[in-house]
This record gives structure tokens, sequence and C-alpha cells, in this order.
């Protein structure tokens, strides 16, 4: 790994690395090569429960429905009606489709995560629903940073409308991590550093489990188990 | 190359004159006549057919309207993409004037990206730039330009002003032969006739030898079908 960049032949591996754990976790990620090349990406489909909230944010122009994500059902206190482009209407219950995708970027030499979400009858969701999947602490401080924000991009492999977080700040908030980890020393899975940290804004859980499975019992080792 | 003004005006002029014809089955109150524009290359559709839009809005009904898009011979016309490139990409064989069909209602929103207003279209432009920069000088020169530089960046391609735009890009495009010139060449080869819209790898200005490259070594190396016998290279 050169300084706090990744380059593609890393990338691939770091992938295939953690693939075999998500295997053996029944994680459910899977590699979609692009024709028979090295050249893919990770996808990963979850489906999830919510139930649409509104909630004001004085801050912002435009009003945002907030979602809350349950397995047992508890709503929100109720807000009143927005008038934001949503597809979730206020009290309702969904159930959501996302699809996780991690691609390359080799302009940031960086991973960049892609998203989209439908619901069941398959509607597209907004930009104003995506943020509700945001939590509230991190919602802030993305959205006044255009760079860090999400928007809507064209997927490169594709062409598809898709969400994705701005990777040029990868780096930046890699480096003190891996500058700790190269100087212990102690092996990283950069992909998987990485998706640890952005992974949870947008909704997509990382289990610990994938830690203690990347800690050989011999140092020098790169395979796990 | 940046020290060819006429080839940089020339570029920056460049206009593909349109009509717009509104889709048939859009709900009227009466007939909708064609409107005509003449499109620069280098900007984006939804920044410059504000006029389009209130044109065909003289004769719907408010509630008949959504989001605009656009349509060529049946394909949804991505309003990300440079407008020159849209041409070339779909048009380029037919007889001008461009024949656009102009959109309010059923949104293909599996194929578009949608544009609630122009500060996503400055979003996206400046992502380009910065993507560039990422690439050519490894981000110093866009991160040590002031927001005051991006903004004059984007208003002088929102208002066709070539000083103003080139004021600042001229930042963007220094190329220091001593250290090499750019690290990469930020270049994307869009194709029609595939999934994947764009080819874009890296690729180095330079040979290891000290050979500037051409634009047929690029080709050459990332899209060899293109050059055939009979190429018009």
């Amino acid at each position: 790994m050169s300084g706090c960049a990744l380059n593609e032949k890393e990338f691939f591996s770091c992938c295939q690395l953690l693939l075999q754990q998500s295997e053996h976790l029944r994680d459910g990620w899977s590699w979609e090569a692009v024709q028979g090349s090295e050249e893919g990406y990770l996808r990963k489909t979850v489906l999830r429960s919510v139930v649409a909230d509104c909630c004001d944010q004085q801050e912002r122009t435009q009003p945002v429905v907030a979602t809350r994500f349950h397995s047992d059902g508890i709503t929100g206190d109720g807000g009143d009606e927005d008038d934001a482009v949503c597809v979730l209407s206020e009290g309702s219950s969904h159930v959501l489709q996302y699809e996780y995708h991690i691609l390359y970027s080799c302009s940031y030499s960086a991973p960049v995560l892609y998203f989209r979400a439908f619901t069941l009858e398959g509607r597209s969701l907004m930009l104003e629903d995506v943020w509700s999947s945001v939590h509230p602490n991190f919602r802030h401080c993305l959205q006044n940073s255009p760079l860090t924000a999400i928007t809507q991009q064209e997927h490169p492999l594709l062409g598809q409308p898709f969400f994705m977080l701005h990777p040029c700040r990868t780096e930046e908030f890699m480096r003190p991590v891996l500058q700790e980890a190269q100087e212990q020393p102690r092996p990283v899975n950069y992909v998987l550093l990485w998706l640890s940290v952005v992974g949870p804004v947008v909704g997509l859980d990382v289990p610990l489990k994938y830690c203690t499975q990347l800690h050989p019992s011999s140092p020098s080792s790169s395979e796990p188990d | 190359m940046a020290d060819d003004k006429d080839v940089l005006r020339d570029v920056w002029f460049g206009r593909i004159p349109t009509c717009f014809t509104l889709n048939q089955d859009e709900v009227t109150e009466r007939e909708a006549e064609a409107y005509y524009l003449l499109l620069p290359r280098v900007s984006y559709l939804t920044l410059v057919t504000d006029k389009v839009k209130k044109h065909f809005l003289k004769v719907m009904r408010a509630e008949d309207v959504e989001e605009m898009w656009f349509e060529y011979e049946g394909t949804p016309l991505k309003w990300h993409y440079p407008i020159g490139v849209l041409f070339d990409l779909h048009a380029s064989n037919s007889v001008l004037p461009w024949s656009i069909t102009v959109h309010f209602k059923n949104f293909p929103d599996q194929d578009l990206l949608h544009c609630p207003s122009s500060s996503v279209i400055e979003a996206h432009f400046m992502s380009s730039i910065k993507e560039a920069d990422a690439l050519k000088h490894k981000s110093q020169v866009v991160n040590d330009m002031q927001k005051k530089d991006h903004k004059q960046l984007w208003m002088g391609l929102q208002n066709d002003k070539f000083d103003q735009f080139w004021a600042m890009n001229r930042k963007l495009m220094e190329y220091p032969t001593e250290e090499g010139g750019f690290r990469y060449i930020p270049f994307r080869i869009y194709q029609a006739m595939s999934d994947r819209p764009f080819i874009q790898k890296l690729f180095r200005p330079v040979s290891p030898e000290g050979n500037a490259y051409t634009l047929g070594d690029l080709l050459k190396e990332m899209y060899p079908a293109a050059i055939t016998n009979d190429a018009h290279l």
C-alpha cells in the first residue's frame, strides 16, 4: 500500500479478502466482474423495514422525511406534513430494498460507495428519502459540505442513477488509521476499514466479526483462518 | 496548448442549432410551436433551456407539468453530459437542426439523474473539475484556489463568459514540463452502444523514455476498436 492511497490491484485483493469473510459470515456480498476482467465491484442487497416519519429541520431549505429502522415496529413522534418530494408518506410502513456497490475510483485512488433504494413496488427512492436513512448526527455535517454529501450520480459501469458518497475526502480520514496500523504493524484490509467508516452513515452495517476474523494467529499471514 | 487562444475560443463558442418540439402526449391547451435555440457545446442542457421551458409552459396547465426532460429518437438525454458530447454521441450523422423532444411527465428515473435546481448542475460541474485536477495535479491546484475562484469558474460557464472562465481555468491547465506535465490526462471515451457509459483509466502524458504520447497512442491503448485501417485520425 503506497501511503494512504489504494491502487486497483490492492483494491481487488482487499475485495476478494472481504468476500471470503463475507461468505463465512453469510453477510451477502458478491463480486460483479466486468467482462471477465479483474475489473468489477462488490455488491450487496439488503431489505429493511422503515416507518416513515416527519421532522422539521429549520436549517434546511427542504424539509426531510425522517425514517427509523425497526424490527419491532416502534413509530416515531409525528410531525407536521411536509412538502418534500418523497416517495414515503408520513406514518406509512415500508419494506425497502437497498442495493450497495463498492467501486474503485482511479482518479482518487480510493473505493467509492454507490447505492440505490426501491420500495417493493419498484419505485425508486428520491434523494430526500435517502437523507432520512442517514443518522441525524451524520446528516448535519454531511449536508453542509457538498463534497462529502450524498449526491445522485451516474454509475460508471452500469450507466444508471445511483446515490454516491463523494470519495475525495477518503484519503484524509483513512490516513490516521492507516499510519497507526503501519506503525504497529498490523495487517489492514483498506476496503473493510473504509467500509466500516462510511457504511453506517448510509445504513450499511459492517458486523464486528469481520474484524475479529482479520487478526490471524501468525502476523505475517494474510489469509483468514 | 493552453496558449493557443484561437483553439480555445473555437471550442468555447461552438454551437449546435437545435429545434425543441413538445412531446405529442403532453396535455396542452393549444398547439405548441417548436422552439429554436443555438446550444453551446460546452454547457449543459438544463442550464441553457429556461427559455424552452417558459415557451412550452405557456400552452400547459401547471398541474400537468413535472420535471422537464429531453429525448432524442427515443433515447433520454443525460443532462449531466456536455451538450456537445450528447450531440456527437447520438446525432452527429443527422441533418441540422438537431431535433429534441421535450417532456414534462413520466420522468425516466432509471436513466436520468434528477436536476431540481442549477445548484445541482454547479455541484456536478465542480465535481468534474475537481476530479480532473485530482488526475492532473493531485488536486493541489484546485484545492489552492479560493471558493470565489471556483465560483468564478462556474459563473463563467453559466453566463457564457470566455475570459472570466479562462482567467481561472488557465491555472487548472498549467502544465509544468519540468515536472512531467500533468500526472495523468483526464479523459473519457463515451460510447453509445454499451451499458458502460464511458471508458476512463489512468494515462500518462509522457512515455517512460520521455516522449509525448499522442491521441492515437491513447486510443490504441484504451479503445483499439476505434483504430481501423481506414481510420480518420
